[in-house]
């Protein structure tokens, strides 16, 4: 997908210098979302690109979470678009958003506590037989067999994130780790192809950090396209082919890690001037 | 032994009524305090398309048990939009309401006096007429409810109702219909809770509002607490263990004036010490 030459930063911010036929992957346009007086995202504007990594970053109260909210359908902006692939993401429900490709997990992660961790997987797994209270009732040897299959699929998406041997696990019993990458398995579950991941690096110890950057490579080797919330800059830099910056609900800047942390403009806003 | 087939088959009609509860509140996490309201409604149609020869037991039956999925979703929309503590006092409003429609509806109802001489089940025109006849197709209808019951646990259904239950945001987010569930475990319920009000209605012969009461909305959560929420067996179990209870206090020598009251405090006793003590019931997992 041709898209500007990353290394240079857009202070500016839509890219439809792009292809004519091609959409963006995934476009935010003049998003406004306002609590009362405070405009949690003003005019906020940006795109993905399809197989990268983004992480979005921005001091706290930046609009961070806000804008997953307004992307994946818990939030209606006041004004704004947001389009996937050409389509237009305006009105519909989070199902429909997760129909059309887009899963997220959330920054308290949202596990279902007293299901198994195969549980918590199986959940997420889309138009399952006996779904639905007829299905289950009048066909119990079609759902029963067709259970047998999707367990299958949970079990590879727990192997995927390296928690194969937990699947009969409750998640209470898990350490909180274990749980970060048991919500990637259900996002994987999802079969969504733009995974929105709120802070998965957050509260882990050094080696977990390591094990979840790597499965975020890899699942972008797998072609998913990621974009990630995330404070820690080491990680930022590792993993991010594009970063944008988000401060006080508007994108400040959009670039490769390298361009953002070295703009002390930035720096000063992201570190209060501590640099 | 009429007088247990008569225990029998009270208790077999609460176990539909108790899995109705299970469904909802247990399983769901809709606390609704109006299953008995649900539970009159049946009862009533029942005993009125019987007593006006408009329809046979199990069209009557049918009939009740639709009119019960409609009334259910109706009575359980506000779940969609209250949240857990909210709804228990909007459940709480809307078996008020009934009880005081069953009370005051006296053309439809009887009123307080009730509705006496309600004729015996039947089956395609073929009259029930002994308790032990009854005691068959009560245990029937308590099978096929149980089959119901544990077939739509172990299917997908199941999981998505529970995982609903600990938290609607992320079942939304994993891209499943909130909504549609929800109604669906209403329409169920209802239809269970209905059904269940058509063989009260017939085997007693009789029914009046203080069978659907506040206090039998209680009752029911009672032995789904003690039972155990969540599963088949708490199901069964609690309505068998808490109804034999008035029949061990008639051994006990105590006036039948404070026998009433005595069993609801005893109940109320109960539930209070098995939420504090053994939450998860006899046989069943955490409420």
């Amino acid at each position: 997908m041709a898209g500007p030459d990353p290394a240079i930063p857009s202070r500016t911010l839509p890219r439809d210098e792009g292809s004519p036929v091609t959409a963006p992957y995934l476009q935010a346009q003049g998003v406004e979302v306002a609590f009362g007086g405070l405009r949690a995202l003003r005019d906020c504007s940006f795109t993905v690109d399809k197989g990268k990594i983004t992480c979005l970053v921005g001091p706290n109260g930046a609009g961070k979470t806000t804008i997953f909210n307004v992307i994946t359908g818990f939030l209606r902006p006041n004004d704004g678009h947001v389009s996937f692939q050409g389509r237009s993401l305006d009105g519909l429900r989070p199902q429909a958003i997760v129909a059309a490709g887009i899963a997220r997990s959330f920054q308290n992660l949202r596990l279902f506590v007293d299901l198994s961790a195969l549980d918590n997987v199986m959940v997420a797994l889309p138009s399952q037989a006996g779904e639905e209270p007829v299905g289950a009732l009048f066909r119990p040897l079609h759902v029963a067999r067709a259970q047998r299959a999707q367990r299958e699929r949970a079990r590879e998406a727990l192997a995927h994130v390296g928690l194969a041997d937990k699947a009969g696990e409750y998640v209470r019993n898990l350490s909180y780790g274990e749980q970060k990458l048991l919500t990637i398995a259900r996002l994987l579950a999802t079969g969504a192809e733009l995974l929105l991941l709120d802070e998965p690096a957050s509260g882990l110890s050094a080696g977990a950090l390591d094990g979840i950057m790597a499965l975020l490579r890899r699942l972008q080797q797998e072609g998913k396209t990621l974009l990630v919330v995330e404070h820690n800059t080491r990680v930022v830099q590792q993993i991010a082919d594009d970063v944008l910056f988000l401060h006080q609900g508007h994108l400040m800047a959009q670039g490769t890690p390298e361009t953002i942390i070295a703009d002390p403009a930035l720096a000063e806003i992201y570190f209060g001037g501590a640099l | 032994m009429d007088f247990l087939y008569s225990y029998i088959i009270l208790a077999e009609v609460y176990v539909l009524l108790g899995l109705s509860t299970n469904l909802l509140v247990g399983i769901a996490g809709i606390f609704s305090v109006s299953q008995a309201a649900v539970f009159g409604v049946g009862a009533y149609l029942v005993a009125h398309f019987l007593m006006t020869e408009t329809l046979g037991f199990i069209p009557a039956l049918v009939v009740a048990a639709a009119a019960c999925i409609a009334l259910n979703i109706v009575v359980t929309l506000p779940s969609l939009r209250v949240s857990g503590d909210y709804f228990v006092v909007t459940s709480f409003g809307i078996q008020l309401l009934a009880t005081a429609v069953f009370t005051n509806w006296t053309n439809a109802t009887g009123g307080a006096n009730g509705l006496p001489g309600i004729p015996p089940p039947d089956l395609f025109g073929l009259p029930l007429e002994s308790t032990g006849q009854l005691v068959i197709l009560c245990s029937v209808a308590m099978a096929i409810g149980g089959l119901a019951f544990w077939l739509l646990m172990r299917a997908p259904f199941g999981r998505l109702l529970r995982a609903i239950r600990e938290d609607e945001l992320a079942v939304a987010a994993a891209g499943k219909n909130v909504l549609r569930a929800k109604v669906s475990a209403a329409a169920l319920a209802g239809a269970f809770a209905g059904s269940a009000g058509g063989f009260y209605a017939t085997f007693l012969s009789f029914v009046d509002p203080s069978s659907f009461d506040l206090d039998a909305s209680i009752l029911l959560l009672t032995m789904v607490v003690v039972g155990g929420a969540r599963t088949l067996a708490g199901s069964i179990l609690g309505p068998f263990l808490l109804l034999a209870l008035p029949q061990v206090l008639t051994l006990v020598e105590i006036p039948t004036s404070i026998a009433a009251a005595m069993r609801q405090l005893i109940y109320g006793v109960l539930l209070i010490l098995f939420m504090l003590f053994r939450p998860q019931g006899l046989a069943g997992e955490k409420l």
